[in-house]
């Protein structure tokens, strides 16, 4: 260690190494995803968002909601995220490569979002997630600063809150979502993996057939999954 | 009292480096207070989800990005680079050098945070785990540490002996390569965002970057310098502390895939977090086999750091497990993984930061500690609040983690289960509080001393044991 330019050569050639092998190597082999073409929809998936999803990404992020959600369902076999209903197949990159900034969380103090606006046989509608922002839930925190309480001047708003009992709004008054509560719930109807493509596909579907009912899932997929068998082990690794 | 400056020991090093160096150390203690009352609210809120969340700047969500920059960014930084400096000084036998370098550097570094609190409080927050101060101040708390590590790299490259220390080797690794991986990671995720789930891949590189490639070494310089010093011993095979360090500078950031594991990114980069947390356990090893004989010294800057150093090998065993994907399966996602975290940056890092600091500061005012009794106080709630903390977190994860394996357990329930941990998570970060309040008491009184008082040099001699090896 006495021959100082040598050490410090050391120490950036260790970060280097890390960032081209971590960094770089995922980038050369995720960078260029494309959205997956599928001939018999006639379209591409995933499909980009709308501007006002958009917006509510950015209200997610700032609220800092990640701190308590997670947006990736692993696999069947992996954990219970499946069977809890918060999707019906695997989350994968390609998911989110519309998404600025993708909200993979990293905490599940609350349920997983990935597939909010999917889930299945009861998904949320925009009026649902308007009053649970602004009654919260015992579980929830309350977001009332993103609602406007208001004054009914004339006629009352459209997108007025349809609220009874004692949360309801005082006599001649009105509880409107502000322009950032309508994004985010925007966002979070955006929220839906219903696309399946062949590298969400449980893998190794030949051998598991038949296998326990995690592999349920494995047994309706494999039809489909056998063309693009190629492709989804490139993707997988 | 403990750990009063010999007078053989008080040296125009320290007297020189005093003013820079206290303002690093007081202002960390500051951040550690602030970041102390918004860990109590943070775990208020996972207890009572309504508290406060009327306020829009402290929604559960930004009351825990401003906790962590706080304490990361505020605290762990202030308090490292002042330790490492230090040891930088001491060993390269010069006073600091571009002192003025290092106090602007510093005062900039905290106008950053502070203005980065701000910022987060007000909703520009990036979404990635310990970076989540605002853009805009990137660039400024980058350009404000390149300042304060020209001090450290004189200090190295002007020392005055050839040889070198294993505490020269982490203080050096630690300001040199923050700031390489510091703005790569804002190139990758701030300024020219990479696509996708690769962000998270770029973020998890940065975090465990962070702690492996900054905050560890800079606890570690700490306590390879102070261990031999106090205990008055030779470090034992400390032929294989070159081993360790390079296995911890270039295995670290390898394992920045430990929380992805069964995620939406390729398998590899799980399967090579992996393996660096396996072999990163030589590192922890040898940490350990160098550092073994702090049981042997006494004080209470020792009682600290023996503690950092045993949560830092213990915290190095269990990334190692948790990263096996059948144990990831039950861990990821739970209040486990917090405990981990919180058993790295408070357990290890802080723990041998508060030990130097308990060293250092009567060396540089030339006093002892204004106050025993608060010392005493301080060791035994820091102590108590971590094990509150530590032990409600870990057992909390524990049955979260099993009740998330239940699809058939709602997550009402789950939440119901957690209470009664929780409220020993909040307790714990009650008591931390407080601990810390009676420290910053006790450095302002010790500071305050040294500014009015000239420094008495025929306080409290130690043996002269202690004065052997090391530098």
């Amino acid at each position: 260690m006495k021959n100082g330019p040598l050490f410090l050569l050391g120490l950036f050639v260790a970060l280097v190494l890390s960032w081209a092998g971590v960094v770089l190597g995922s980038h050369a082999q995720l960078g260029a995803l494309t959205p997956y073409y599928d001939d018999t929809e006639s379209g591409a998936f995933p499909s980009r968002s709308s501007g006002v999803a958009t917006r509510g990404q950015l209200v997610y992020a700032d609220l800092g909601c990640a701190a308590c959600h997670t947006q990736q369902v692993r696999r069947a076999d992996f954990g219970t995220d499946q069977e809890r209903g918060w999707g019906t197949r695997q989350s994968v990159a390609r998911d989110y490569i519309f998404q600025p900034k993708p909200q993979l969380g990293a905490s599940r103090i609350g349920p997983d979002l990935a597939n909010l606006a999917g889930r299945k046989p009861s998904a949320p509608d925009a009026e649902d997630l308007l009053k649970f922002l602004y009654l919260g839930s015992q579980n929830h925190p309350v977001y009332k600063f993103l609602f406007e309480d208001r004054e009914i001047v004339g006629q009352r708003a459209a997108t007025a809150l349809k609220l009874t009992g004692s949360a309801a709004a005082s006599a001649g008054h009105e509880i409107v979502p502000t322009e950032r509560a309508r994004s985010l719930v925007a966002y979070l109807l955006s929220l839906n993996n219903a696309y399946d493509y062949p590298e969400a596909r449980p893998f190794a579907v030949a051998a598991a057939a038949g296998h326990g009912a995690a592999e349920k899932h494995d047994a309706k997929a494999a039809a489909p999954a056998a063309g693009h068998a190629e492709k989804k082990e490139g993707e997988k690794k | 009292m403990t750990n009063a400056p010999t007078t053989a020991e008080v040296t125009a090093i320290d007297t020189q480096s005093r003013c820079p160096l206290l303002f690093l150390i007081g202002s960390g203690i500051v951040w550690l207070v602030v970041s102390g009352i918004l860990a109590l609210i943070t775990s208020l809120q996972l207890q009572a989800p309504h508290f406060l969340t009327d306020c829009p700047w402290l929604t559960p969500g930004r009351a825990q990005a401003l906790r962590e920059t706080a304490f990361v960014y505020g605290w762990a930084a202030n308090a490292g680079l002042a330790v490492a400096l230090w040891v930088l000084a001491r060993l390269g036998g010069e006073a600091l050098r571009a002192r003025n370098w290092l106090f602007f550097g510093a005062l900039f570094w905290n106008l950053g945070v502070t203005v980065g609190l701000i910022g987060i409080a007000t909703g520009d927050m990036t979404s990635f785990a310990l970076l989540q101060l605002p853009g805009y101040v990137q660039p400024v708390m980058l350009f404000a540490y390149g300042a304060m590590a020209v001090s450290g790299v004189l200090a190295w490259t002007g020392r005055s002996t050839e040889r070198t220390f294993a505490a020269q080797w982490y203080a050096v690794a630690a300001l040199f390569l923050f700031p390489w991986l510091f703005s790569a990671a804002q190139i990758v995720l701030i300024w020219a965002p990479v696509r996708g789930t690769l962000q998270a891949i770029a973020a998890g590189w940065y975090a465990q970057g962070m702690w492996t490639l900054w905050l560890a070494p800079l606890a570690l310089s700490g306590a390879y310098y102070i261990v031999p010093k106090v205990s008055g011993r030779v470090l034992p095979s400390y032929e294989f502390s070159s081993l360790g360090f390079w296995t911890l500078i270039f295995v670290g950031a390898w394992t920045g895939g430990r929380h992805l594991i069964g995620g939406p990114v390729p398998a590899w980069i799980a399967t090579l977090a992996i393996a660096a947390c396996a072999l990163l356990i030589g590192h922890y090893f040898i940490v350990f086999l160098n550092l073994r004989i702090a049981r042997c010294g006494r004080g209470t800057a020792m009682a600290f750091i023996l503690f950092g150093l045993l949560a830092y090998v213990l915290g190095g065993m269990l990334d190692a497990l948790t990263s096996f994907r059948t144990v990831a399966l039950k861990t990821q996602f739970t209040l486990v993984a917090v405990a981990q975290q919180e058993l790295a940056l408070y357990g290890a890092a802080s723990m041998m930061f508060l030990g130097a600091i308990y060293f250092l500061v009567p060396r540089l005012t030339g006093f002892a500690w204004a106050s025993g009794g608060l010392i005493s106080a301080h060791r035994f709630l820091t102590r108590l609040g971590l094990f509150l903390l530590l032990g409600g977190l870990a057992i909390g994860g524990w049955v979260q983690a099993g009740d998330l394996l239940n699809a058939k357990i709602a997550f009402a329930d789950i939440a119901g289960h957690l209470k009664p941990w929780l409220l020993a998570v909040a307790a714990g970060h009650a008591v931390l509080l407080l601990g810390n309040l009676l420290f910053l008491v006790n450095f302002c009184r010790s500071a305050c001393v040294c500014s009015t008082t000239a420094p008495a040099t025929t306080l409290f001699r130690q043996p002269s044991t202690l004065e052997a090896t090391a530098s």
